[in-house]
């Protein structure tokens, strides 16, 4: 089955996975274009890992639609698996098997060759040992493991489950340097992730989700400009009354000095009044990704 | 706030967590204890049956080997626990190196310990907690097992000596589980060099009590006979078990206290850094970690084969009396009484070789609770493969240690009995033809695992219940039907009786089905 250019790399339409009477995914949707790096946000317990284990043909959904390559992953799970690695959340390893013998196994388990992948390259810019057995690493240094094994060869598409948790700051950097030569070369990324400034880095587009629903999804950009500024106005004259100005909110007044949040169709008419009133100084930021995060979580 | 903070309320914790498994396993020995203690009466009623099958034992330099010396030979409370001092008290030392294990090792492997470290426990509250648990439940087992000889009708003060003496080799274990655990990051290692100790002070008594008493006395369980249990008891002996055990706790304390939380006192040994080509598929992967587990047992079951064979021709003199003899055949079917025997053994050696099985199948659960099944299911593996790899191992590798068995069987035998043809045509055979039922437990785990992974260990509730039904059955009086609920009554007992097609078809069918219909729910239900 071939599939059309251009076409999502993973297609996830009105999901639904229930666990006893527990809704882990409500109606979830997201979308992964080729090449893009896919930042997949969202709190504890919200279901990016049901997500990506649903992905990946680990569980069976009760409805909806979900593709990846086009395929169905329940029924074509080893196809699907060839084109693509996976790092999971929380990496266990075999514990008699030493570090390089798990990377090696995982690689030929999906049927490429360790000996012509970027292994050696990456176990030194990870400076992860591989002679230690798997007991005796660390959580940072497991995650490296799956890591080095992810990256050591060409594929498709990269799932990775908040694959940056237990590295230090150095190693995120060396992760992220991976993560944008892997994006060079053509694969396309899905990084779920609950770190704002990592998601902010690498990704092209993102996907928010809270309790199993997508509440956004779009470029960073897009969601940004969706969103409430602060504006902050010092005038000369009486403070003008903001509160009944549609899309205005939490306005506070200070002697002279107004500050509220203003969504994008409500800036005019507060820009007219500020005008009106004699407007001295303006400031006016645009909301950080923090502040889009803690909003989506709140379910505005 | 001392180093011993929190002990007793962790102990408890221990307790609690552990109750299923102390109880059943509790429950299985003081039956067992019970059963003997009430059968040996109606075997041997009178002094001078209890007199020639006692001095049948002690005759078999094989049987003393593996019982120990029966001290009085005219007392029946000690032919009754013949088996019961010493060689089923290496099921005792086997619970407490179980649970010790478990929280002195197992759970600083799993990190759980780290959770614990970090509360408001003193230091040592943990090795404390599990010596407490473990004393409690040594002490407990031995006034069990001590009633369970009352009520089936052995003398008063015999019975409590030999209750003390379970309870003394389980304090011993406890300690001797304890230090092992200090040595190794690794439990399976560690469970491997405790159980070796304890291997090895078996050996130890069993070379002392044929051709050196003293030496008997550096093992635990040369002990339990030196007690002298049954007349002119020697209760300080008690004090060798109680004083090897705190010896050795407080070994452990100071061990612990030189290491690291989740280190050992070895150093780990590097792997290699690349894998081998050949590591790569599911299906090596799984011949990797079963591998060694696989050596130790093919060299077990050899040992445990080769004396079992070199007991067998003696026996035949210690079952001298009709109601014996009636026994035997119950369980190994009717025929010569040696092939009797060699049928009841074989049954016997049956159901141990059946846990490895279910250990693979039981370690398949740990995989995929894990997340490890996952990790390999998101490769280019498919669930049918990795299932295979699991289910083959466990199959193929029980098959193998049932022909380990037989061959070694009929080394033991025939080098006791000569002619080495003919044992091998009888015995092998027979070894083999236990294998459908053990196919059919093995199965019965496999569905366990593929209904959920974490039912995994049903697959040892099964062969408790049907080693209970099946091989203890008779002893107990259990009602025909519920005995034959086990699978391994209905393999044809060979060599006593000619083998039959129908029931090793119908159980190789019925495991067959089985394993068929867990494939079919593996590949439908979620991982994890």
């Amino acid at each position: 089955m071939a599939q059309a250019a251009g076409a999502p790399v993973i297609s996830v339409q009105g999901l639904v996975k229930t666990f006893g009477g527990f809704r882990a995914l409500d109606c979830l949707d997201l979308t992964v274009l080729p090449g893009e790096v896919h930042g997949f946000l969202g709190p504890n317990g919200a279901g990016k890992s049901t997500t990506i284990r649903a992905l990946l043909g680990l569980l069976r959904t009760d409805e909806g639609s979900a593709t990846v390559f086009g395929r169905d992953p329940w029924r074509d799970a080893v196809e699907i698996h060839r084109r693509l690695a996976y790092v999971p959340g929380d990496v266990t390893l075999w514990p008699n098997l030493s570090g390089g013998e798990t990377i090696d196994l995982l690689i030929r388990m999906r049927d490429a060759d360790p000996s012509s992948s970027r292994r050696a390259t990456l176990l030194e810019r990870f400076e992860l040992d591989p002679t230690k057995k798997g007991r005796a690493y660390s959580k940072g240094n497991r995650q490296k493991v799956a890591l080095v094994a992810a990256f050591a060869t060409d594929c498709e598409l990269l799932v990775l489950d908040e694959p940056t948790s237990g590295l230090d700051p150095l190693m995120e950097e060396v992760f992220d340097e991976c993560v944008a030569e892997r994006k060079a070369a053509g694969t396309t990324v899905l990084l779920s992730s609950h770190i704002l400034s990592e998601v902010e880095r690498l990704a092209d587009r993102v996907t928010i989700i809270r309790e199993g629903r997508t509440v956004e999804s779009g470029s960073l950009e897009d969601l940004r400009h969706l969103r409430r500024s602060h504006v902050r106005a010092e005038v000369s004259a009486a403070v003008p009354g903001l509160l009944g100005v549609p899309g205005v909110y939490d306005v506070t007044v200070e002697d002279h000095t107004v500050s509220c949040t203003v969504d994008p169709e409500g800036l005019a008419p507060v820009l007219e009044a500020l005008t009106r009133a004699g407007v001295r100084t303006l400031t006016s930021t645009p909301p950080t990704l923090e502040e889009l995060f803690l909003e989506a979580y709140r379910g505005f | 706030m001392s180093t011993w903070t929190g002990t007793v309320r962790l102990a408890r914790t221990f307790l609690r967590r552990d109750r299923v498994l102390v109880g059943v396993w509790t429950l299985v020995l003081v039956a067992v204890c019970y059963a003997s203690a009430a059968a040996t009466g109606s075997l041997y009623p009178s002094v001078a049956d209890r007199v020639s099958a006692a001095t049948a034992i002690n005759a078999s330099p094989a049987g003393v080997a593996l019982y120990g010396p029966v001290v009085d030979v005219r007392s029946e409370g000690e032919l009754a626990m013949t088996k019961m001092t010493v060689l089923y008290a290496v099921l005792v030392a086997l619970l407490l190196l179980v649970l010790v294990r478990r929280h002195v090792r197992a759970e600083e492997e799993d990190g759980q310990a780290e959770l614990l470290g970090g509360t408001a426990i003193g230091r040592d509250a943990t090795l404390g907690a599990a010596v407490l648990e473990a004393t409690v439940v040594a002490l407990g087992l031995g006034v069990l097992a001590a009633l369970a000889d009352v009520v089936g009708g052995l003398p008063v003060k015999g019975s409590l000596a030999f209750g003390a003496s379970w309870a003394g080799i389980g304090l011993v274990a406890a300690g001797l589980t304890a230090v092992c655990c200090q040595l190794s990051a690794s439990s399976r290692t560690c469970a491997a060099v405790a159980g070796a100790a304890l291997g090895a002070l078996f050996l130890v008594r069993a070379v002392g009590d044929t051709s050196a008493p003293t030496l008997s006395w550096i093992s635990p369980f040369g002990w339990s006979t030196k007690l002298h249990a049954w007349s002119h008891t020697r209760w300080w002996v008690l004090l060798l078990d109680v004083g090897a055990g705190l010896a050795l706790a407080g070994v452990a304390r100071v061990l612990r206290a030189r290491r690291d939380l989740g280190a050992g006192m070895l150093a780990p040994r590097p792997g290699p850094s690349v894998g081998s080509p050949r590591l790569a598929g599911v299906l090596a992967l799984s011949l990797r970690l079963h591998g060694p587990m696989a050596l130790a047992w093919t060299v077990a079951v050899g040992v445990l084969g080769v004396v079992l064979g070199s007991i067998a021709p003696d026996i035949d003199s210690m079952l001298d009396s009709p109601a014996a003899r009636e026994m035997a055949q119950r369980i190994g079917g009717r025929g010569a009484l040696g092939d009797t025997l060699i049928a009841a053994e074989l049954s016997m050696t049956a159901v141990i070789v059946t846990c490895f099985a279910i250990a693979v199948v039981g370690h398949g659960g740990a995989e995929e609770r894990d997340g490890r099944t996952e990790q390999v299911l998101a490769t280019a593996t498919s669930r049918s493969r990795a299932l295979v790899a699991t289910v083959a191992v466990a199959l193929v590798g029980a098959t193998w240690l049932s022909l380990v068995t037989g061959l070694a069987f009929t080394l033991g035998y025939g080098a006791a009995a000569g002619d080495l043809g003919d044992t091998f045509r009888r015995v092998v055979p027979a070894a083999l033809a236990q294998a459908p039922a053990i196919w059919l437990v093995t199965a019965i785990g496999v569905a366990a695992y593929t209904l959920r992974s974490r039912w995994a260990v049903l697959g040892w509730a099964f062969l408790v219940a049907f080693l209970t039904f099946g091989q203890l059955g008779e002893l107990l009086r259990l009602p025909g039907w519920v005995v034959g609920l086990s699978p391994y009554v209905h393999v044809p007992k060979m060599p006593a009786e000619p083998f039959a097609l129908e029931p090793s078809l119908v159980l190789t069918g019925l495991a067959a089905v089985l394993l068929a219909a867990s494939w079919w729910r593996f590949r439908t239900r979620d991982i994890g």
